[in-house]
């Protein structure tokens, strides 16, 4: 490959150097919390120890895998949520910022939509949809909706005027400066959207899970909390945070694939891999003619 | 000149009538919908059980609202749970934001606790604060003031944090005190970040009384519309998520009036407001000496 050596690559004593402390704050965190909770300070029932919360991470992630099935289907209904609200909130934006009155006509409802709490709906949509995933899909995807509704639309909706001046006297048509133009520009803020989206889809999961619901995380959370077992109950949030994080990156990762120019180093890869490429096709054209 | 007034005065009142007249096309196409819904439910296609007509959600309004009127006590108990838990909870993340952004090596620690705590659906910790905090207000409120801590919080600390580098530069160099940058230069710029997280936080509070009612039922908004749609009353429990629909527009309204008057030189007319008054003041002064 003709990627650069990289200079400042971290090594294995600077990485110690960095997380050591960090390490050793988080010890003695646990410590003294052990020991707050083991002489009596604070009541188990509040907090539980971390040992017993360990504990609990064992037995629900490892020995029994308790938690397994009710992590993948919260992830489904999160992931699925999320997909139906983004791609109506952003059929919706491009449409609104393609036709003005389109646009004026969709605005109050989004807004009616935005300023009701999404999480009101949770009874209702549960009466409509039942007491599985569907209810919990629908509450996903009409929480997440607008956000990514609103940062599309600003994206699309912010042009440069003198980029699209050069454009047109280029002769370019209306297609082109959508595809070419206002998409890239917009993609930054649309991610931002979509970041935001996939957060509150998973609230919206698992807040339709503690309303009702036979399986998923929030089922078990609130089965472990009622039975004050609050160790496999943190154990259990902390699975939350693995779904929440897991999302958030792999949305960064898509991210910083598609809006590559936004990171230097990024811009530069793909700009010296399509140089490759068109200097091979300017090759080969040449060979055939 | 008087030509230019004339005709921006025409001009307006060309757009009042293309106002009005939007605003009338929209009322019409929102009055249609209606027509058609009402005459789906009518005709059988749509479960009027389950689909409410809009006739039967304006009579829910009258009957939850005056001839019954139990609505009041419901929204009164959540509005002030969502009062409470917003004022200390936004206290709480601008203060613990504010100490951690001028701090250096807090931040440095307390980074990666944030981060996880990012990632983890607050409203997920609603079953474990119950359960702790047992049955009652203080774990409602609980509950609000997480869901509110944040917003402010993060806003705050980037706030404090993202302050321009040359500009901080040139008060060092003018020989600014700390005080005075503080009033000067990282007020102003962090005040209208801490206030767009002000704005945030207060719609999750509407939410998170909703998640924490919705778990435990024995009174407020939530609670009410849990019960109304068990009972299947699904006319009543639309009349109560559209309460919230006006509650969360009135919020809107009440945080931008706020935002305009607190932070008022982010915004026009606040600047304009502003400066009117200064100058009275300055010509009074200028009189009396």
């Amino acid at each position: 490959m003709m990627d650069p050596p990289k200079s400042n690559r971290p090594n294995a004593l600077w990485l110690m150097s960095r997380f050591a402390p960090h390490l050793a704050l988080f010890g003695v965190l646990i410590i003294i919390w052990e020991l707050l909770v083991r002489t009596g300070v604070i009541t188990t029932i509040m907090i539980p120890k971390p040992s017993s919360i360990g504990a609990s991470i064992i037995d629900l992630y490892f020995v029994s895998g308790t938690i397994w099935p009710h992590f993948f289907i919260t992830l489904t209904e999160a992931v699925l949520g999320f997909c139906i609200g983004a791609a109506i909130a952003i059929a919706l934006a491009v449409g609104s910022s393609l036709s003005d009155p389109f646009r004026r006509y969709v605005m109050p409802y989004a807004i009616v939509m935005n300023v009701t709490p999404g999480i009101a709906l949770t009874p209702v949509i549960i009466a409509w949809f039942g007491f599985g995933m569907g209810s919990k899909i629908a509450l996903a995807a009409v929480i997440s909706f607008f956000p990514i509704f609103v940062n599309t639309l600003t994206g699309l909706m912010q042009v440069d005027n003198e980029r699209e001046e050069l454009f047109t006297s280029l002769g370019a048509n209306r297609f082109q400066i959508f595809t070419r133009l206002r998409v890239p520009a917009a993609l930054p803020l649309l991610f931002a959207g979509l970041k935001i989206g996939l957060t509150t889809a998973l609230i919206g999961a698992v807040v339709a899970e503690f309303a009702q619901a036979t399986a998923g995380v929030g089922v078990l959370m609130n089965r472990f909390s009622f039975q004050l077992n609050m160790g496999a109950s943190l154990a259990t949030l902390l699975s939350m945070t693995l779904i929440g994080l897991i999302l958030f990156y792999s949305m960064e990762f898509l991210d910083d694939r598609l809006v590559f120019w936004r990171r230097e180093e990024r811009r530069e890869a793909v700009s010296r891999k399509r140089a490759r490429a068109w200097k091979r096709r300017a090759e080969t054209s040449g060979r055939t003619r | 000149m008087a030509d230019t007034v004339a005709q921006s005065t025409m001009n307006q009142r060309a757009g009042m009538s293309l106002r009005t007249r939007r605003i009338l096309t929209h009322a019409g196409i929102f009055a249609l919908l209606l027509l058609a819904w009402e005459i789906g439910s009518r005709t059988g296609l749509l479960d009027p059980l389950f689909y409410p007509r809009p006739t039967d959600i304006l009579a829910s309004f009258w009957r939850v609202y005056v001839t019954q009127g139990n609505i009041w006590f419901h929204l009164y108990a959540s509005l002030g749970l969502v009062l409470a838990g917003f004022v200390a909870g936004s206290i709480m993340g601008i203060g613990l934001g504010a100490l951690v952004g001028f701090n250096p090596l807090v931040r440095r620690f307390i980074k990666p606790y944030v981060i996880v705590l990012e990632a983890t659906p607050r409203i997920a910790v609603a079953p474990l604060l119950i359960a702790a905090l047992g049955f009652g207000a203080q774990s409602k409120i609980a509950i609000i003031m997480l869901v509110c801590f944040f917003a402010p919080f993060i806003n705050t600390l980037s706030g404090v944090v993202n302050v321009n580098e040359e500009k901080l530069e040139l008060f060092k160099s003018l020989g600014a005190s700390k005080m005075q940058t503080l009033r000067k230069l990282v007020l102003p710029e962090a005040v209208p970040v801490i206030m767009a997280g002000e704005r945030l936080a207060l719609t999750a509070a509407l939410s998170g009384v909703l998640v924490a009612e919705f778990i435990q039922r024995d009174q407020g908004i939530g609670s009410l519309i849990l019960t109304y749609t068990r009972n299947l009353n699904m006319a009543s429990a639309f009349a109560c998520i559209f309460t919230l629909t006006i509650i969360g527009f009135l919020i809107f309204r009440f945080m931008e009036w706020l935002d305009h008057r607190i932070a008022f030189w982010n915004h026009e007319d606040g600047l304009n407001r502003n400066a009117q008054k200064r100058q009275a003041r300055w010509s009074k002064k200028l009189a009396t000496a």
